[in-house]
């Protein structure tokens, strides 16, 4: 991001509090962080929301993605063009004359020709002694069986996926997962606790999330600042008041290892991306999240 | 691309050949022979590659490889734009975070000053606090340098790498809890 979009985007908040963002200015367009400043303002008039912390448990991806057809049959066609303007290979410098490691090489190297250009290229030399270069072919086949050529990779999709196990940390292995828990009101949400006198909000987050998902997850809190926040709407007490205002702040962690073992309060949990979030949060909340998670 | 494919037409004879052949000398070692040919082969034209050379059947070869020079030109621009599209989309779901960033700090800012001060503080990543000085004289000395190891504001390392295919064992799901104070 820009210095001055930076800038443009900050000028709002320089209206509202001017006191302590003063000096901040001139430091912001030096750096894109935020630069500590103790706060001369007084607080609030009327009662202070209630303040929540929430963790945004994000599991990576764990493979890249597919590449689409365009960009396959792009880069095949750049890999074609590089070969046809590249220096010839100077297989008397890399190998000894008939040997198997060049028989080998030779034959990946016709193949390889022929897919990028066609039947009409890669043909093999014609030697003088066929006998002793088919011997030389077959054991170059040999040696790429020992040397584990043919090895079977893992398949790219997991079983949890086609199981539709949505507690599964090996699932959906290209898209970044988050984690939701089903509270006791049948709500899905992220992990959320309040904050203790005296403790700052990443330290309340971190323990709201080992306290409400377990402690046998290798989780890394980000960073002590928060990256969105959610103010449910007012609700009105039994007697028609309206109830204090709530503010929950959002922290971003990452899973390493282990899994989420819920505390007895919650119900369920679920490691889901963020188009299948959308179906399990109710409308309101979702509007006030959806620009925090990652769309991969 | 237009001048390529003139310049490797077939009919255009190769008069920018230079030959460095030389006579093979008696006695010479043939290392020495092997590497000298690779690295000046007899046909060496001005070529941009580091022997100066080209393959042999280099002008068939860029006849098969381009389909036109309007069709290489289109499938250029189109790579750009589908970059393009790709590029846009990445900073448009930067700039959203950005602004989620943004209204939280600016929230917090409102309701309290002393929580905005230390979420925008940043502390010495090397300096152990209070309580991990307290915590690293109970562990062991294995267990003091895992506890060590994982600094604040760097990225641990235990943070997979998206690779082509998963890994064999899977995820790892059974965690000792090791507690890190924050």
């Amino acid at each position: 991001m820009s210095s001055r979009t930076l800038l443009s985007l900050c000028r709002p908040a320089i209206h509202s509090s001017r006191r302590f963002m003063a000096t901040e200015a001139t430091q912001l367009s030096s750096s894109s962080t935020f630069e500590p400043v103790r706060s001369s303002v007084q607080p609030r008039k009327g009662k202070k929301p209630i303040l929540n912390t929430a963790i945004i448990l994000n599991r990576s991806p764990l493979i890249t993605r597919t590449p689409t057809t365009f960009e396959r049959a792009y880069y095949a066609y750049q890999a074609r063009l590089r070969r046809a303007l590249s220096n010839p290979f100077p297989y008397e410098f890399y190998f000894k004359q008939g040997s198997i490691l060049e028989t080998r090489f030779e034959m990946e190297e016709q193949k390889r020709e022929r897919r990028a250009f066609g039947p009409t290229f890669g043909k093999p030399k014609e030697d003088d002694d066929k006998e002793k270069a088919a011997a030389n072919r077959a054991a170059a086949l040999q040696l790429a069986e020992q040397e584990g050529e043919f090895e079977e990779m893992m398949p790219r999709s997991h079983s949890s996926d086609e199981a539709k196990d949505y507690k599964s940390l090996d699932r959906r292995g290209k898209r970044n997962l988050y984690l939701l828990l089903k509270d006791a009101n049948d709500f899905w949400r992220f992990p959320q606790g309040g904050i203790q006198k005296g403790e700052l909000l990443h330290q309340a987050a971190q323990r709201d999330m080992y306290d409400e998902c377990g402690k046998h997850m290798d989780a890394w809190i980000v960073s002590r600042n928060p990256i969105g926040h959610y103010r449910p709407p007012v609700t009105l007490s039994p007697e028609g008041t309206p109830l204090p205002e709530q503010v929950t702040f959002f922290f971003k962690a990452h899973i390493l290892q282990g899994q989420c073992r819920p505390s007895e309060n919650m119900k369920d949990f679920a490691w889901l991306t963020k188009q299948e979030i959308e179906s399990y949060v109710d409308k309101h909340y979702w509007d006030g999240i959806k620009d925090v998670l990652s769309d991969n | 691309m237009l001048s390529l494919l003139q310049r490797f037409s077939p009919r255009i004879p190769a008069t920018q050949v230079r030959c460095y052949a030389r006579k093979a000398e008696s006695g010479m070692d043939p290392k020495r022979e092997i590497v000298r040919r690779s690295l000046y082969p007899n046909n060496r034209r001005n070529g941009p590659s580091p022997t100066g050379t080209w393959r042999p059947d280099v002008a068939r070869a860029i006849q098969h490889a381009i389909p036109s020079v309007q069709a290489h030109n289109t499938i250029e621009r189109a790579w750009l734009l589908h970059r393009r599209h790709v590029r846009k989309r990445r900073e448009a779901e930067l700039a959203r975070k950005f602004d989620c960033m943004k209204g939280a700090m600016d929230e917090l800012a409102k309701i309290d000053g002393h929580l905005y001060y230390e979420a925008n503080r940043t502390e010495n990543p090397r300096a152990r606090s209070a309580v991990e000085q307290q915590m690293i004289r109970s562990l062991k000395s294995s267990e003091a340098r895992a506890f060590d190891a994982r600094i604040r504001g760097l990225v641990p390392r235990e943070l997979h790498i998206p690779t082509d295919t998963p890994s064999r064992t899977g995820w790892n799901y059974d965690y000792k809890p090791f507690a890190r104070p924050i």
